[in-house]
């Protein structure tokens, strides 16, 4: 790690590592429409747009240790080797990616401001945590479940709404965060 | 957080952990390298032989078996409609004798055993700058703190039941991320000040 304060960076990589592990131990929550979802992938928004891609990275790197080591922390109460090669494999490692690039695109846009830090936290979630993560989940079912591109799409498109949804929330939370926490430095090389 | 592991003792739990990473990797790899349904089938059927010989003690992880299962039943159902079963019964017996290896491991490996082999594995990469000591002081953070803001979370949903009558819901995710961030801040000054920097 090359910033500064090392410790400081570590723990906030580790706090952000434990939010992604509630989100996931937290019952699936109803929208106002009565439509349930689950918001791990949620988390996997936020920690792009409230961290550098670096920690970011981190941070879902040490989520996925966790999980590989068989802590049952992904919704659902599912952890342990087996789920990388589940069908869903691929979205799982696709988080790693998609925060880092959600924390990419948060830091290449303009704007300050909450309602503008909003905004770009939703660009920045619709293209790593929509694009990006789902890149990888249908690669991964194409890989693991030898489903053709086209049929692996589809079987992955039923999902976009309530992710669309989640972005949506994302921004939510990102505008909460820039007006209670007004000193958070998003899109920074080094958030703290 | 309800563990994976499973204190029921099997034959599996003596096994040390290093040697049922190296079997499951072995193995894992194997089965997806292996292309014939008859020998796959033969593999799926030893897996789920040894699956059964660990009785009671896989209760812990029975919904992550069904819910591996599920989705090996959407895939399958896929291939079908598509016209090629054939495909589908080899992704099948292929993704479910690889969750259930995966699933194994869980069940009869202690979460410290695990850490050791991976600390292990790790080590070369320290002259890389990789700190395995920082690694293991990240895991130890990540899980006090999860127990930490989930009791949190339970609060506020508490809190706001008893104001609305109603779940708190998406209400709560916003001020639950505030104090993540907020606490991160303090835990960071109490490291710098034990750690340095």
């Amino acid at each position: 790690m090359t910033t500064a304060a090392p410790s400081r960076s570590l723990s906030l990589v580790a706090l952000f590592a434990a939010l992604l592990a509630v989100f996931g131990l937290i019952p699936k929550i109803d929208l106002p429409f009565g439509v349930p979802i689950t918001i791990q992938t949620l988390g996997v928004m936020l920690a792009g747009c409230l961290l550098a891609p670096r920690q970011a990275f981190q941070a879902l790197s040490l989520f996925m240790v966790a999980v590989a080591l068989g802590l049952p922390l992904l919704s659902g109460g599912r952890g342990g080797l087996g789920v990388f090669v589940a069908p869903s494999g691929g979205f799982l490692v696709g988080m790693l990616f998609s925060a880092v690039a959600t924390s990419w695109v948060m830091r290449m846009l303009p704007g300050e401001g909450p309602r503008r830090l909003a905004l770009r936290a939703f660009v920045a979630a619709v293209i790593g945590g929509i694009g990006v993560e789902y890149a990888f989940g249908i690669a991964g079912l194409v890989v693991l479940a030898k489903l053709s591109v086209w049929q692996a799409t589809v079987a992955s498109l039923a999902f976009v709404p309530g992710d669309l949804i989640k972005c949506v929330l994302c921004a939510m939370v990102v505008h909460t965060v820039a007006r209670s926490v007004p000193d958070w430095r998003f899109g920074s090389r080094t958030a703290t | 957080m309800r563990s994976l592991y499973s204190d029921r003792r099997t034959w599996l739990h003596a096994v040390p952990a290093g040697i049922k990473l190296l079997v499951i990797a072995t193995l894992g790899t194997a089965f997806f390298m292996v292309d014939r349904p008859a020998w796959l089938a033969a593999g799926a059927g030893a897996v789920a032989l040894a699956f059964a010989t660990l009785g009671r003690s896989v209760r812990p992880a029975l919904r992550l078996v069904v819910s591996i299962t599920v989705a090996s039943a959407l895939v399958a159902g896929f291939h079908v409609a598509a016209g090629q079963p054939e495909v589908g019964a080899v992704s099948v017996l292929r993704l479910m004798s690889a969750s259930l290896l995966g699933v194994m491991l869980a069940v009869t490996t202690r979460f410290d055993e695990l850490l050791d082999v991976f600390e292990t594995l790790l080590r070369p990469f320290e002259r890389l700058g990789f700190s395995t000591g920082r690694l293991a002081l990240g895991l130890g953070l990540m899980l006090r703190f999860t127990e930490h803001f989930f009791v949190q979370w339970r609060r506020m949903d508490d809190a706001h039941r008893a104001r609305t009558g109603r779940p708190g819901g998406m209400a709560l995710l916003a001020p639950l991320t505030v104090r993540m961030l907020l606490t991160a801040r303090r835990v960071a000054d109490a490291l710098a000040a034990r750690l340095g920097g």
